[in-house]
């Protein structure tokens, strides 16, 4: 079990709901895929008509599955067009580059209890923890916070799940936060994916609530918030000047030039492409750096960060 | 490839465990330079190296049924060798897949897994050869197998492994199978944090090399296994030299002198791989355990001569640490005989074909 | 307290409440409180006191101001009480420890198997600086070691106190001193007193 990429068959789409497609996948070349645990992702590489995307998905197949991984892409208008790819031009048939499994989200297995929340398709990574919750005998709960409309896009993958409870935006059917941290007994874990503006209200309220930080668990889920204004970047070392466009991440850009860049998660999250940051001023979007680290100006995590003025110097 | 086992060889009693010259050859020797001191030197666990032991990620070799049968005596004296706490069960059979598929795919003639499917629930049937074990068990159901499943595939591989699970930033030794250890505890340590378990190691938590390396092995990525080299020496081929047996073998280090040492005293290295696991996102680590003679070693005279200098260098806090004080000058007066003085090229390679 | 290098010894802290707790226990062992200290923990906890209880282990003079207030016999009295009352806390609580480190890690140990996380815990060590030892050859237990050196307990062997600590076990670890040369015993000092 040992191996950097792969390559990857889409052996059916489907639209499961408006904007939402499902897609199935398995190994090019009709063996078998690595497993994969509750809460992986897999990062695909999307080689569109004007530029390449490389997106992250969490799957949602059923853990340690060898013969096919799924995701569920939701169109998001305003993405990097990852999204947009998948929900315009990806077929069945066509191969995919795609790296071995990562996961950021793994499930606490100390935890005396599992308590999901989900905003939207942020349910995604929990389609698998209930596959292994259901195997492992533990404790859990799975709140999903969706459009009305949505609530049945995801029956497939939720039969006879019985601890899942859906909440919409209408009288009797919002989902009180506070009350239900409050009423978990002692070693419940806290998971919570979604937009990010949900994400920041469960984590205020569980802080709020007392709880300690090692037991709350957010996946900054679409933190994709790569675009901006347009700017330049330099790398200093390959003696490169990049202009790195709206709708690109800065780490998108460098790749389009032809600089390999160290990267995992893409999203901020896994502080793997940290790169010295030699002149300029960084608009810092990750989740890694310290506070101590951002005013110090001298680190940016290229997959997220942009300028927030003027040009970067990178040491690339 | 076959391997001619040596079934009967021990190590304990009377120690008649010995390297066939093909073995000293491919000794994993751990020093490229004359001056040894700790560091990070992790690199990705590629199927080649400077040794024939790096060729699969598990390696198998002439002391493969006397290694399991010393495993099987250590933990009948002693089952607390193997530890596993209660949250690791999906460790555990990430643990039997990975070495199952990658023994099966590595020693064909040796060891076959023939499965039903792929996910928990399926059928599987596990042939070892060597030690004549044929187990059907259902993938993912414990009691289809005569004990869990992390001790079931330990006890039919060489080395100690140990699990670490991965949370709140940190790693925590919360598995163990330990029977050939270089004095440490599990018993002692099971449960500890990535810091607390290396405590004890002089000097290096003071250069950082430990919060490096934790943080590396955080991001340590499926399919990508890395590995290391380590060391120290111990008396007589002895596996167990457990904190638990000390009594037994500590007064071998009082048995050293000049004229034994090349026959007594043993460079034992140890090759630790490290694996994420894929469905509990834990951190297998195995450690491989290599044990030749001084005599061994200065049949080949680059590391007779390399093994002098380091060990005449290094620091008093590791001679204490890795518990050599008592019988370091009669090693080191026996392999000065085998250190001309030249100059050595670096790195690890043996530099001959034969012996 | 003890300094040592060796990074599997904890690091206690002084007590204060963590005001972003819901819920605080205070349990303290009684022969570690000097006179004033109790009125001392009441002043520092006074921001909690509506939501604080006090546990008192072992013969100690009550003061008010510690919320509502209970006295227990011994540290196992402690132990059965976090079981049965474990139902009663959640996520947001918080465990205050004060006492000699086999109190805290026996304390400390039952509270994490009754799921109180290692951020819901802190620890202040008081009192006596005697150590439980493990011995690695027996794995008896011996406690209210002040030596360098200790006679096992369990198997009479001479154990060397090592600085390594075991949360788990709330001891140190303990290896036969004399193993290579049997009987060659170096002096054994008073340290832990």
């Amino acid at each position: 079990m040992i191996g950097e990429t792969l390559r990857l068959k889409v052996a059916a789409v489907a639209d499961i709901a408006p904007g939402l497609r499902h897609v199935r996948l398995v190994a090019a070349d009709g063996g078998k895929l690595p497993p994969a645990a509750a809460g992986a992702h897999v990062q695909l590489v999307l080689a569109g008509a004007t530029r390449t995307h490389r997106n992250a998905y969490s799957l949602v197949s059923r853990p340690g599955a060898r013969d096919a991984w799924e995701i569920i892409v939701r169109r998001v208008p305003t993405s990097r067009g990852g999204s947009a790819y998948v929900h315009e031009s990806l077929q069945a048939g066509d191969v995919l580059e795609a790296g071995w499994p990562g996961n950021l989200f793994a499930p606490v297995r100390t935890a005396r209890r599992q308590l999901m929340i989900a905003g939207g398709i942020g349910i995604t990574p929990f389609l698998s923890y209930l596959a292994e919750f259901a195997f492992s005998g533990v404790e859990h709960a799975l709140h999903v916070c969706c459009r009305e409309s949505e609530r049945h896009a995801f029956d497939p993958w939720l039969a006879d799940r019985p601890h899942v409870a859906w909440h919409w935006d209408a009288d009797g059917h919002r989902l009180d936060i506070p009350a239900l941290l409050a009423a978990q007994p002692m070693g419940t874990h806290l998971y919570v994916c979604g937009p990010a503006a949900m994400n920041d209200e469960v984590l205020a309220a569980a802080a709020a609530a007392g709880w300690p930080d090692t037991h709350v668990h957010c996946e900054h889920f679409g933190s994709a918030l790569s675009g901006g204004e347009a700017f330049r970047a330099f790398l200093a070392r390959s003696g490169i000047e990049v202009d790195v466009a709206e709708d690109e991440s800065l780490l998108d850009a460098i790749e389009r030039v032809g600089v390999k860049a160290p990267c995992l998660c893409r999203g901020g999250a896994c502080g793997v492409c940290v790169t010295p940051l030699l002149e300029g001023e960084a608009e810092h979007r990750d989740h890694v750096l310290s506070a101590e680290e951002r005013a110090a100006g001298r680190l940016i995590m290229p997959c997220v960060s942009r300028a927030r003025a003027g040009r970067l110097v990178l040491d690339l | 490839m076959t391997i001619a086992f040596k079934p009967d060889e021990t190590f304990r009693g009377d120690y008649t465990y010995r390297n066939s010259d093909a073995a000293v050859l491919r000794f994993p020797f751990p020093f490229p330079e004359d001056r040894y001191m700790y560091s990070v030197n992790i690199e990705p666990h590629v199927r080649s190296g400077p040794s024939d032991v790096f060729l699969r990620p598990f390696d198998v070799d002439e002391h493969y049924i006397a290694e399991c049968r010393d495993k099987a005596i250590t933990l009948e004296r002693d089952p607390g060798r193997c530890q596993v706490l209660p949250h690791m069960m999906l460790a555990q059979w990430d643990t039997l897949e990975l070495l199952m598929e990658s023994l099966s795919a590595d020693y064909p003639a040796l060891f076959s897994l023939v499965k039903e499917g792929d996910d928990f629930g399926s059928r599987w049937t596990w042939t070892n050869r060597p030690l004549g074990i044929e187990q059907r068990f259902i993938f993912g159901d414990p009691a289809t197998l005569p004990c869990e499943p992390f001790e079931y595939i330990t006890r039919q591989a060489q080395g100690d492994f140990a699990i670490c699970d991965q949370r709140d930033n940190n790693l925590y030794m919360d598995a163990g199978m330990v029977t050939s250890q270089a004095d440490w505890s599990l018993e002692f340590d099971v449960g500890m944090s990535f810091m607390e378990w290396h405590g004890p190691v002089p000097l290096a938590h003071q250069t950082g090399v430990f919060e490096r390396a934790l943080k590396y092995l955080l991001m340590l990525r499926l399919g990508q296994p890395v590995r290391r080299l380590n060391w120290t020496m111990t008396i007589n081929p002895r596996l167990d030299t457990s904190p638990e047996s000390f009594p037994e073998w500590g007064p071998d280090r009082a048995s050293v002198t000049p004229d034994n040492a090349g026959r007594k005293v043993h460079l034992r290295v140890e090759l630790q791989t490290l694996w994420r696991l894929p469905r509990s996102n834990a951190i297998l680590f195995p450690i491989r355990c290599y044990l030749a003679s001084l005599e061994d070693l200065a049949r080949v005279p680059k590391w007779g001569a390399r093994l002098h200098r380091v060990l005449s260098t290094l620091p008093p806090e590791l001679v204490e640490y890795k518990g050599l004080t008592r019988y370091l000058p009669a090693a080191l007066e026996w392999l000065a005989r085998h250190d001309d003085g030249r100059e050595l090229p670096v790195g690890t390679e043996s530099g001959i074909t034969t012996l | 307290m003890m300094h040592s290098d060796i990074k599997s010894r904890p690091v206690y802290q002084a007590l204060a409440p963590d005001l972003a707790g819901s819920r605080h226990l205070l349990v303290v062992e009684g022969e570690t409180l000097v006179a004033g200290r109790l009125d001392e923990l009441a002043g520092l906890f006074a921001p909690v006191q509506a939501t604080l209880h006090t546990w008192l282990a072992g013969a100690a003079t009550p003061v008010a101001g510690l919320g509502r207030l209970w006295q227990l016999e011994s540290a196992a009295d402690v132990v059965d009480a976090l079981a049965c009352a474990s139902r009663g806390y959640g996520v947001g609580d918080r465990l205050y420890v004060q006492g000699t480190e086999p109190f805290l890690w026996s304390v400390a140990t039952a509270a994490a198997v009754v799921g109180f996380g290692e951020k819901q815990l802190r620890l202040h060590h008081a009192g006596s600086l005697r150590r439980r030892v493990w011995c690695t050859h027996c794995h008896g237990m011996t406690e209210g070691v002040t030596t360098s050196i200790v006679a096992c307990g369990g198997c009479g062997r001479h154990l060397l106190v090592r600085d390594h600590f075991s949360r788990r076990l709330g001891a140190f670890m303990g290896v036969m001193v004399d193993a290579e040369a049997p009987g060659e015993v170096p002096a054994i000092e008073e340290v832990f007193a």
